[in-house]
């Protein structure tokens, strides 16, 4: 099978903080990636390499078959390539789906009655159907999430890049949200997903990355993954059998992303 | 009745300085860019203008249909060669750009054409018809004619920005960048767009100013440009609506100031601004402060 997404060999560095050292890996089409790690490790970094917010210092990122390297996250989102932030942005002064009208018309380049047909689509994806009116700024952090998510969708994305959607939502939400990244997976559309909340990852992945200092301590089926003694030892002093059950790798840090101001 | 006269006055020139403003607004709305050479630009269509009158002998008016795509395709061009390699660099140099651009302009200008002052349409009906309200107000159409202008660029613009898919698409640019790109939204192309809507107004208040009053090489900055930004910050940075306001209350300040002493006409104006900037600093029709 080809990859949908390849990096080769990349390398990123802010001063002497190393983001990305040397990382070379591949996603196929309808891959569902998991990606954990502490703070710092470069998991978010990793979200800018490839949706090119971060032009990396060394390597090449390809994506369908193309080098993407230079190109700005306006072509790579047209060419397939969707990203939610982890606080969510949306364009506050807008409603719900003027917000989606303009992913659909700009990131799937659908003229109006497609588009129209796309931001639908996307807002039943994401349960915000009774939500179309309302105006961005003055929906909540789970709804902010949800559309952070819809209109990522609404670009039509082969790729879809989601960073801690689950974080700071109640376990019904976490539960509706796998459900939703499963109906978007089984679309056939590639998901990575960095999350805190191991729980959602280990319910939908299907491997699972760790990530710490800009490099990959472990890459595999997931329960294996975080038996590893090395992804053990990146979270020291977590329970990761605890996390597993029920609980989350990084409260804290979790948490802490979720006080964030919107 | 001469302090009614200069009221009715002064809202009507409001009206022409909204038109001189509301380009400016546009533009730090959706670049945050102040754009120093917006009043030169103003007079580069003027001069447009009469050039194409003189050479062709077309109406007065329908020199506009001409000049005004003509400046907007010029507004993009510039956006996305000059302004858009030193909005990479940063604020400043954008600031520093466009101040020389202004220079350029305005030299250029007294180089090719003098310093003689050029009317537009003189003697034109529309130029110097006026109507009588009673006995001592007198009101010249041409005021009307601009004011009604301003107001349907205004209404078109408020339309065009809510209602289309281009419009939607330079708020999303103006409210978050990143976050459009991410969206598939080329802003580059966007703020091209915002600039050929920007120097497409500003055509009009050229013209406008034109026929108002006389332009010469300055009139740029030494008139429009600065009544455009004591409009824009009387009324709120970024607001289209307010850009109306402040110029009504700009051009109120000046009549009623000219109404006391002939020569208090501009000084009554800046008075207005600076009471504006102490005691409301994001402007009347703002909601809250802008950072």
């Amino acid at each position: 099978m080809t990859s949908l997404l390849e990096l080769e060999h990349v390398t990123k560095r802010f001063g002497r903080v190393v983001i990305a050292e040397d990382l070379s890996f591949a996603v196929g089409a309808g891959d569902v990636v998991g990606i954990v790690g502490p703070n710092g490790a470069g998991k978010t970094s990793l979200f800018g390499l490839i949706s090119g917010d971060l032009a990396p210092d060394a390597g090449q990122v390809r994506f369908a078959g193309r080098n993407v390297t230079r190109l700005d996250p306006a072509d790579r989102c047209r060419l397939g390539v969707g990203r939610t932030y982890q606080v969510p942005r949306p364009f506050a002064d807008m409603t719900v789906f003027e917000n989606l009208l303009v992913a659909a018309q700009q990131g799937a380049g659908l003229r109006r009655r497609a588009s129209y047909a796309a931001a639908v689509a996307a807002l039943e994806r994401t349960g915000m159907s009774s939500q179309g009116n309302v105006p961005a700024e003055r929906l909540g952090l789970l709804q902010r999430k949800r559309l952070e998510l819809a209109r990522a969708l609404a670009t039509q994305p082969t790729l879809l890049l989601l960073d801690e959607v689950a974080g700071g939502l109640t376990d019904p939400e976490v539960a509706q949200l796998v459900e939703i990244v499963r109906g978007v997976n089984a679309d056939g559309i590639a998901v990575i997903w960095i999350e805190h909340v191991v729980r959602a990852l280990t319910a939908v992945v299907s491997r699972l990355i760790c990530l710490a200092g800009g490099t990959f301590v472990g890459d595999g089926e997931p329960t294996a993954v975080l038996a590893e003694p090395a992804v053990r030892e990146v979270f020291l002093g977590t329970d990761v059998t605890a996390a597993l059950a029920g609980g989350t790798l990084e409260t804290t840090s979790a948490a802490d992303a979720e006080r964030e101001p919107s | 009745m001469a302090w009614v006269n200069a009221v009715i006055q002064g809202v009507l020139t409001g009206g022409l300085y909204a038109l001189f403003a509301c380009g400016l607004s546009l533009l730090f709305g959706v670049m945050k860019v102040v754009n120093l050479a917006h009043g030169d630009l103003a007079v580069i269509a003027g001069y447009v203008a009469i050039g194409i009158i003189t050479a062709t002998h077309m109406p007065v008016l329908w020199s506009v249909v001409v000049v005004v795509p003509v400046m907007a395709v010029l507004g993009y061009v510039l956006q996305r060669t000059v302004i858009q390699s030193s909005l990479n660099r940063g604020v400043l140099t954008t600031l520093i750009v466009t101040l020389g651009l202004s220079m350029v302009i305005e030299n250029g200008l007294l180089q090719f054409f003098s310093a003689d002052t050029r009317g537009i349409g003189a003697g034109m009906s529309l130029v110097t018809s006026s109507f009588s309200l009673g006995s001592q107000i007198q009101i010249a159409w041409l005021l009307v004619v601009i004011f009604a202008v301003a107001v349907v660029v205004l209404l078109g613009l408020q339309y065009f920005l809510s209602g289309s898919s281009y419009g939607r698409l330079i708020r999303a640019v103006a409210d978050d960048q990143e976050a459009a790109q991410l969206s598939g939204a080329d802003y580059r192309h966007v703020f091209g767009i915002a600039a050929a809507l920007a120097l497409g107004t500003v055509a009009l208040g050229g013209i406008a100013y034109g026929m108002y009053s006389d332009l010469d090489p300055t009139t740029g900055t030494d008139t429009i440009l600065l009544f455009a930004f004591v409009a824009v910050v009387i009324g709120g940075l970024g607001s289209l609506w307010g850009t109306l306001l402040g110029g009504i209350v700009l051009g109120v300040a000046q009549q009623i100031g000219a109404q006391i002493n002939i020569s208090d006409e501009l000084l009554a104006g800046y008075l207005v601004f600076l009471a504006v900037l102490v005691l409301r600093p994001q402007g009347l029709t703002s909601r809250r402060a802008q950072t």
